[in-house]
């Protein structure tokens, strides 16, 4: 229990301080030959495992000696049974990867993981051995990672899509070969992994616009459920009527436009946005046609979230350096920002305001 | 700037950082080494974000070119950093995930205290949120279900149903006794 963890912790410090303070590396790093003890003693090697973590997150660098040496140490806690040890050491594999040497050592241990039987481990072991692979080593992992991106765990699909799409950055010729996979993974029902299948799928396709138009007309077809995933689509979609300089009639600007009724805010917002990206930098465009965009922008400025708010306001401000007459009609709105708490958004205001505003709205 | 299509990728997270009423840095984790090449420079820039941050009471604001969602909460101050081309509002939704399993993991007792007490986990779960910059999981209780497994010293399936349900009693009831009190009652 919590409770008993701070008393044991707070004898080890001897008092309340924070443990975390004052620490030397040197001294953190000598701690670490604990790891070597047996049998192992979880929670006192979690505790210094956090602090090499702790050291790496302040900014202190360690030498590629020092780095080794605790990356060995470390590979001793694989005999602990306990999961958050485990997970650590993960975590501390994945910060001393581009630092140690021979890092490939823990290559076996972390398939025998990330094909196991312990699903809290899987995810977080396929992510720590695509952080250790390179590209000769990941032809050997090959089948598993198709595998784990068609898994029925949700958790274990994203890490596989997430780590292949990192690795596409040296090993894009082996990635590749992992479309039908993907593919698969776009019709998952959990919205995190259509966001990162359709996210792989585009990366891979990205070259070729025919398939990449492909891609984009199957998925408008499909009803995304996961915003996030609706979201890429529409900024793929952008991209292809900027490179394809389709006319008005374009079936993606037709979806983009039919998702600022979408029921999600992330959703709309994102909608809005592309539509003013992309009819204002056409040059005939009047402010009809830029009107539902607009209009759902000119609903969020109201809107009790700060965040919401600034997201319209900025936009409209966009949009005010080209087609002010399109803003006029949200002039009410923007003037009630102008004592907004938030500065930025006040500031984005009144910029706004001086370029769509008139002389009747100087009095209040 | 605005014209220049906007490479549509699943990059979108360049920071996450939590710092205390200080400005000081608890955990800090930037996965853009372009715009962040070194902690000189991350330093700098979250030296400045507090300055500008810690009075005001709104949880947006644009610095540097990049757009930063923030909360804060007693003496903590959660920060997620964006480009400046990115949807606002799924920055926000990062920041939420971060912010309710932090909230979930500590127990709704959010302070620097409780933080650094369990460190550990909070480091595992912000690694389960964001993977170099890609939004991995953004619902807080899948996140927390994967990472907060301290409750429980012993396997969850060594334990009777009615040992869990006093623990979580004890827990939630009597938070406010000297742990030590606590600490003795369950361990036996």
């Amino acid at each position: 229990m919590s409770s008993f963890r701070k008393d044991k912790k707070d004898e080890e410090e001897g008092g309340s301080g924070n443990p975390f303070n004052n620490l030397e590396k040197a001294s953190v790093l000598q701690e670490a030959r604990a790891f070597n003890d047996t049998p192992v003693n979880p929670r006192k090697c979690t505790q210094i495992l956090t602090k090499i973590l702790y050291l790496i997150n302040q900014g202190e660098t360690l030498g590629a000696r020092e780095a080794t040496d605790a990356f060995f140490a470390m590979t001793k806690l694989f005999q602990s049974k306990d999961v958050i040890l485990r997970r650590m050491v993960y975590l501390g594999i994945k910060e001393l990867a581009p630092i140690a040497e021979d890092v490939i050592i823990v290559t076996s241990i972390l398939t025998k993981d990330m094909t196991g039987k312990e699903d809290l481990y899987r995810p977080a072991a396929i992510r720590a051995l695509c952080a250790i692979t390179d590209t000769t080593m990941l032809q050997a992992i090959e089948r598993y990672m198709r595998q784990a991106i068609v898994d029925k765990i949700p958790a274990v699909s994203c890490a596989a899509l997430v780590s292949s799409l990192h690795m596409c950055q040296y090993s894009g010729e082996i990635v590749k070969r992992w479309v039908n996979e993907a593919q698969e993974a776009v019709n998952s029902d959990n919205i995190m992994v259509q966001y990162h299948a359709l996210g792989l799928l585009y990366h891979i396709r990205k070259s070729d616009r025919l398939a990449v138009s492909k891609l984009v007309t199957k998925c408008t077809r499909m009803v995304l459920k996961s915003p996030y995933a609706a979201c890429l689509l529409i900024r793929i979609a952008c991209r292809l009527i900027k490179e394809e300089e389709t006319g008005p009639d374009s079936p993606y600007l037709e979806f983009i436009e039919s998702c600022l009724r979408h029921k999600s805010e992330i959703v709309i917002y994102e909608a809005a946005q592309a539509l003013v990206n992309l009819k204002t930098s056409t040059s005939s465009t009047s402010s009809r046609e830029l009107g539902p965009a607009v209009s759902v922008l000119q609903l969020f400025c109201s809107s009790p979230k700060p965040t919401l708010r600034f997201a319209a306001v900025r936009t409209l401000n966009k949009v005010a350096m080209t087609n002010p007459a399109a803003v006029a009609a949200c002039n009410l709105d923007l003037e009630n920002l102008i004592t907004d708490v938030n500065r930025s958004i006040a500031t984005l205001a009144i910029t706004t305001l001086l370029k769509t505003g008139a002389e009747s709205s100087v009095d209040r | 700037m605005d014209c220049a299509p906007f490479e549509p990728s699943l990059y979108i997270v360049k920071g996450i950082v939590i710092m205390d009423n200080d400005g000081n840095r608890l955990l800090a984790n930037y996965y853009d080494k372009k715009a962040f090449p070194s902690t000189k420079e991350q330093k700098a820039f979250e030296k400045n974000l507090f300055s500008k941050t810690h009075r005001a009471a709104a949880e947006i604001i644009m610095l540097d070119g990049f757009i930063c969602v923030y909360r804060s909460h007693v003496d903590l101050f959660f920060y997620i950093i964006g480009s400046a081309q990115e949807n606002e509002l799924l920055l926000m939704s990062a920041l939420n995930t971060v912010y309710d399993s932090v909230q979930q993991i500590l127990r709704k007792n959010v302070e620097k205290r409780a933080l650094i007490d369990n460190l550990d986990v909070v480091i595992l779960a912000i690694d389960e949120i964001c993977d170099r910059g890609i939004l991995l999981d953004a619902d807080a209780s899948s996140v927390v279900s994967r990472v907060a497994l301290r409750a429980d010293d012993i396997p969850i399936g060594e334990q009777t149903v009615a040992q869990v349900s006093f623990r979580n009693y004890i827990f939630w009831k009597c938070s406010s006794l000297p742990s030590a009190f606590l600490s003795r009652r369950v361990t036996c």
